[in-house]
């Protein structure tokens, strides 16, 4: 079995992020592997673990900096990687459109993909590379069963969750729940130097046209708004509590 | 040519380490602190991973990391916790005579069944009666036949009683002053050896620091790490490089301090602002900052010197000195930060002012440090 599992390099959860001129100045940020995608690395590792001969392939589309993240894939047991090396910010949408290419040349059985992508927050990624490939999918998996050429897989859906079949080849998104990565150990990342990692250009993936243009950025600012309720302590004190559930949602009804 | 950067394994490795005091080391610091405790489950899960006896060579299976990769992954793991980093650093310490001073066979026999359990080892100098004047020792080695026999006591010993390996130094000659040391290998286990957990330490409470007792112990001839003479040279090299790792935990301990002060001093409001508003508090950050950075490059140098195979003594002695006196001024400061907060144990800035004292002092205190460097200075 082949398994590719996408990555994505964000900045660690811990970053102190600023505005910058253009964009997020991303100066003095620690980057890391997406959590999100670290999920099905390691349950790539665990399907190989479990019995299944299978290849693992780490992709990732992205900067020359998302090679560190490519590196811990690598030191956490993954066989290869390849890199398609780009400075263009793409929308999920192209994204997907060029991973599905090297996913369809590289004849996978099985995708991983976080399930959100923690830079811009968009859950699009997994949905749209089923989508280019014309594979089923399941998003929000917290867990996963293969046999016999199909994948039996429980996800979240809005109120609970759902059991689904789906036949190979699928993609699969991940999440917190599915299993608890392990860290890569020091013998795995002085071999991880060893492997193969294949860069290529966006042309040379098949190239991408991004579909949205970035106009503009701002952060987000939470503002008080210093509202005081006089009168009557008990009128007040309901007044309090009929805005904090109503207005501010905080207490249940 | 100069390359400040480090690469793209060390920053793996960085990484690794990182992640592992974060989540494994940091959460559980205060309880082996209150608890006066041995992590143990700490240190197996860092020798799962291969954090520990990093400098083992890398033909008894140990992974042969370099000074500067010891240094990267030390600054990482004291941020977590210096006491608990000090188990780490002492059995590196332990392993150290052995990789300078050892045979083959010898490397073979004591660093192989090491790295592959996961395993201690500890370096007995201080005693009882005498620390920096380490050629004062009163613990006698006895050589007859094919044994060696050791009588006396060692002190302060990180690892001490629980250690697989201890390189324990005793006088043959003491007459002989430092010519007369022996550099010898003691197994666990042996008979006539004993050891006295110390309690009460103000800090670094999560390593296990010891008496040893010597009765009695014959180890083979065989243990003897290069030519009897040698024992006090082979430990004033190791010295000189383990002090590196000292000043790598403190420069952990620094950064810890600041990343501590100024998370609070961004959050707690006086006269309607924040505090890191004051440039007071700014002042403080910034000298913490002066500190850490000039302290890691120091650091980094000393490392680099040994990876070269330059001489080191100078530098070494420099970084551990400076990393140690900044970390504990950085930790002090940052208590200061806190004000009453800062005094008590809810959060963890009073436990790394007591922790780095510590580094101002085993490994050579500080005022042996400046006595290293000023040697070259008086003529």
């Amino acid at each position: 079995m082949k398994i590719v599992t996408i990555l994505k390099q964000v900045p660690d959860a811990e970053a102190r992020l600023r505005p910058g001129p253009n964009g997020v100045d991303f100066s003095g940020v620690t980057f890391v592997i997406d959590g999100m995608d670290e999920y099905g690395v390691e349950q790539a590792l665990r399907i190989r673990e479990e019995g299944t001969e299978s290849e693992i392939v780490a992709l990732a589309l992205g900067p020359a900096r998302y090679e560190e993240a490519i590196r811990t894939a690598l030191a956490m047991g993954v066989d290869r990687a390849i890199h398609i090396e780009t400075d263009a910010g793409l929308d999920p949408i192209s994204q997907a459109r060029v991973l599905g290419k090297v996913i369809a040349g590289e004849e996978a059985d099985l995708v991983f993909v976080g399930g959100k992508q923690a830079d811009w927050d968009s859950s699009a990624l997994g949905p749209a590379v089923a989508e280019v490939l014309g594979w089923p999918h399941s998003d929000w998996t917290i867990s996963m069963e293969l046999s016999d050429g199909r994948v039996t897989v429980v996800h979240d859906a809005d109120e609970g969750s759902e059991q689904l079949e789906l036949p190979l080849p699928a993609v699969i998104t991940t999440q917190q729940g599915l299993n608890e990565p392990r860290y890569p150990t020091l013998p795995n990342i002085m071999k991880a130097k060893r492997k193969e990692l294949r860069k290529c250009t966006l042309e040379e993936a098949g190239g991408a046209q991004p579909l949205t243009e970035l106009l503009e950025q701002s952060l987000e600012s939470r503002e008080r708004r210093n509202v005081m309720l006089d009168g009557d302590p008990k009128e007040a004190a309901r007044e309090l509590v009929r805005r904090l559930r109503d207005e501010a949602k905080v207490l249940s009804k | 040519m100069i390359d400040f950067s480090l690469g793209d394994e060390q920053k793996q490795i960085q990484s690794l380490a990182r992640q592992f005091a974060r989540e494994v080391i940091a959460p559980r610091a205060a309880h082996f602190d209150r608890e006066e405790s041995f992590p143990r489950e700490i240190v197996e899960r860092a020798a799962e991973l291969g954090l520990l006896n990093v400098g083992a060579p890398v033909e008894t299976g140990g992974l042969g990391l370099s000074m500067l990769d010891e240094v990267v992954i030390g600054e990482e793991l004291a941020w977590g916790c210096m006491g608990i980093y000090s188990i780490l650093m002492a059995s590196e310490l332990g392993i150290t005579p052995i990789v300078l001073g050892g045979s083959s066979e010898q490397q073979e026999r004591f660093l192989r069944p090491l790295v592959e359990r996961g395993g201690l080892a500890a370096f007995a100098l201080s005693e009882p009666d005498n620390g920096s004047d380490a050629a004062a020792m009163k613990t006698r080695a006895v050589f007859g036949g094919d044994e060696v026999v050791l009588n006396g006591s060692k002190m302060w010993i990180t690892n001490g009683g629980i250690a697989d390996v201890t390189v324990v130094f005793a006088s043959f000659d003491p007459e002989a002053r430092h010519r007369g040391v022996a550099a010898v290998v003691v197994e666990k286990g042996v008979e006539g050896l004993s050891f006295q957990k110390i309690h009460g330490k103000l800090g670094q409470r999560a390593a296990h620091t010891a008496e040893l007792v010597f009765d009695n112990v014959r180890v083979p001839r065989g243990n003897v790490l290069g030519e009897p003479g040698d024992g006090f040279r082979i430990a004033m090299r190791t010295l000189d490089r383990t002090r590196i790792p000292v000043a790598a935990g403190s420069v952990g301990v620094a950064r810890r301090a600041l990343d501590e002060a100024a998370s609070y001093a961004r959050e707690r409001h006086a006269f309607g602002q924040p505090i890191v508003d004051f440039q007071a508090i700014q002042f403080k950050l910034a000298d913490m900052k002066i500190g850490l950075e000039t302290a890691r490059w120091q650091t980094y140098y000393a490392a680099w010197l040994v990876d070269s195979g330059m001489p080191h003594t100078e530098a070494s002695a420099i970084a551990k000195c400076y990393a140690s006196d900044v970390a504990f001024a950085a930790a002090n400061e940052a208590l200061h930060v806190h004000g009453g907060y800062g005094y008590v144990d809810e959060f963890p800035v009073a436990k790394l002012l007591r922790d780095v004292k510590l580094n101002q002092i085993y490994e050579g205190t500080n005022e042996i440090q400046r006595v290293v460097i000023a040697r070259g200075l008086r003529k």
